[in-house]
């Protein structure tokens, strides 16, 4: 029984930063509507970017707000020099897919130019815990569970109470429509871009000081359960991936503590395939996936 | 072949030009669909575009809001050159536009479609256009928290409507607004709403496929048929012009005969 309720803590935590990856995710799809690969990458960037900092003396937190600002300036920079183009240009999707595919693997391989291959730590975290319901964790999962849900609702505040959010569901759900109520779609793009790409790479750091230690593969390796929370949670849908997240980082979390850990990414693996056999619109079904970036 | 009767005096011929479109070729990627077409549309007049299927009444339109590809051509708003201008502009000029199709924010509940038909203005004069908007749709006061795509489809054109009011654009363009609407609603829309839009001082440009039903509210209207214009007078005059009955009963089918 124990080792369920700790299990169920490791979870919530691991489910936070997946959240957090998946629900940036989410919005960048139900923007653009590209499935881009190259987040996983950019997500690294976000982690080594941290690293950077740290190694300087700058603490964790600020370095994940930092290295936040920081990939989110490179999402919007690669939308607008990249995927934009190929986007008005009218190239098929899996073509553009593959475009992703292939930048990722160029930007996993500029950091390892940079940072080289070996693996990487933050370092010792504090070493205080909690205790909570049985579960126990660490100061820095409890600092990453109570961060993720504030981003988690400062993001629904912006999309359901500010004109803002309502101009960027509206120019996801009907860019032309968008556009003849005036409404300048390509800076709000943009600005959907930069949320998204801050919630990556805050996600990569917050996953960089979870883990004892991490190397060029990090993102490339968290995409899957990221993309498995997304797809839980109907793609393009922040509060599905928000839900999905959970579910992905707690049933990951059980598998490792019942099984063996190694079974870990085979959940997500799995949970991603059963998802689209069964239901490729997500939990909530069609209805909800229509809504993009609903309310 | 094209005919028009300008020697008879169009409805408000005093009023001024709203929108003004001189041989305007447009289409999708090489291929023209709408050849050399001019049409005029004066404030407070509705002018329809009729004609059969594939004429290129939508395209034309379009065309004018920089959707389908310009090959030449010039479109004046209010005398002022517009031609090739990006759309969230011509909105901020006061061009409003309900597509045939995907006319809504279906991700939107109705209170945030109409509040997006405002976005170029401050909450407070937005809430009071909101308080029109409803006046003149008021079966969606009580809708006003509901997603769209809960709606019925009078209720969604309705909204659609209601949004691009908002805007309180000098010019509304409506593509098809009756698409899959009832007969009554049909007649509904076009006879109370948007006959009341012209009156209301709106220079509105319709396309319509329905085209007796238009014909029968439009001050003025437009034929075209494979992508030029055959005939332009008073919709009245088109509506009991032996041609127009010819190429829509020649060419379409029932629906448009009773519509």
């Amino acid at each position: 029984m124990q080792l369920l309720i700790e299990a169920i803590g490791f979870g919530i935590a691991s489910g936070a930063v997946i959240a957090l990856g998946a629900v940036g995710f989410s919005v960048q799809f139900g923007m653009s509507n590209v499935l881009n690969i190259t987040y996983g990458a950019l997500m690294t960037l976000g982690a080594y970017i941290g690293l950077f900092l740290i190694d300087r003396g700058i603490s964790p937190w600020a370095a994940l707000a930092i290295a936040g600002v920081v990939v989110g300036a490179a999402s919007v920079a690669f939308n607008r020099g990249l995927l934009a183009p190929l986007v008005r240009r009218g190239t098929r999707a899996f073509a553009i897919v593959i475009v992703t595919v292939s930048a990722g693997v160029v930007l996993q391989y500029v950091i390892v130019v940079f940072a080289g291959p070996d693996a990487k730590s933050y370092g010792e975290q504090s070493g205080q815990t909690f205790h909570l319901l049985g579960m126990v964790l660490t100061a820095s999962e409890v600092t990453i569970v109570v961060l993720a849900a504030a981003l988690m609702l400062g993001l629904h505040l912006l999309l359901t109470r500010t004109t803002l959010g309502r101009a960027m569901r509206a120019t996801a759900s009907n860019r032309i429509l968008a556009q003849s109520c005036g409404i300048a779609t390509d800076r709000i793009s943009d600005i959907a871009w930069m949320l998204s790409g801050m919630l990556c790479g805050a996600a990569g750091v917050a996953l960089a000081i979870t883990t004892v230690s991490f190397d060029f593969s990090l993102g490339a390796v968290f995409l899957i359960p990221m993309i498995a929370a997304a797809v839980l949670g109907g793609i393009g849908q922040p509060y599905g991936a928000m839900v999905g997240g959970l579910v992905v980082g707690v049933a990951s979390e059980l598998a490792a503590a019942f099984t063996n850990p190694a079974y870990r990414e085979v959940v997500a693996f799995g949970i991603l395939i059963v998802m689209l056999l069964v239901r490729p619109h997500g939990l909530f079904g069609a209805a909800w996936a229509t809504r993009r970036l609903m309310a | 072949m094209p005919t028009s009767s300008a020697d008879q005096a169009p409805v408000a011929t005093h009023a001024r030009s709203a929108l003004s479109i001189r041989g305007v070729t447009a289409g999708y990627g090489d291929a023209a669909i709408v050849h050399d077409v001019d049409v005029e549309v004066r404030h407070g007049q509705v002018v329809a575009v009729v004609g059969p299927n594939g004429a290129g009444k939508s395209t034309l339109l379009k065309a004018i809001l920089g959707i389908a590809r310009w090959m030449g051509g010039r479109v004046e708003l209010n005398g002022k050159d517009v031609t090739g201008l990006p759309l969230q502009q011509l909105a901020r000029l006061g061009i409003g536009y309900v597509p045939q199709i995907e006319d809504v924010f279906e991700a939107l509940r109705v209170r945030e479609n109409l509040d997006m038909g405002g976005y170029l203005f401050s909450h407070r004069e937005r809430a009071v256009r909101m308080e029109k908007a409803l006046d003149f749709f008021p079966q969606l006061r009580s809708k006003l928290n509901r997603f769209v795509e809960t709606l019925s489809g009078g209720e969604r054109k309705m909204t659609a409507i209601a949004r691009v009011l908002m805007l309180d654009p000098a010019v509304l363009l409506l593509d098809e607004p009756t698409a899959g609407l009832s007969p009554e609603l049909s007649r509904a829309v076009l006879e109370e709403q948007i006959k009341a839009l012209g009156e209301h001082g709106k220079a509105v440009l319709l396309v319509e496929q329905k085209a007796v039903a238009a014909l029968g509210i439009a001050d003025w209207a437009y034929m075209m048929v494979q992508g030029r214009v055959v005939m332009s007078a008073r919709g009245v005059d088109v509506l009991g012009n032996p041609e127009m009955r010819e190429i829509f009963l020649g060419a379409k089918g029932p629906e448009d005969r009773t519509a």
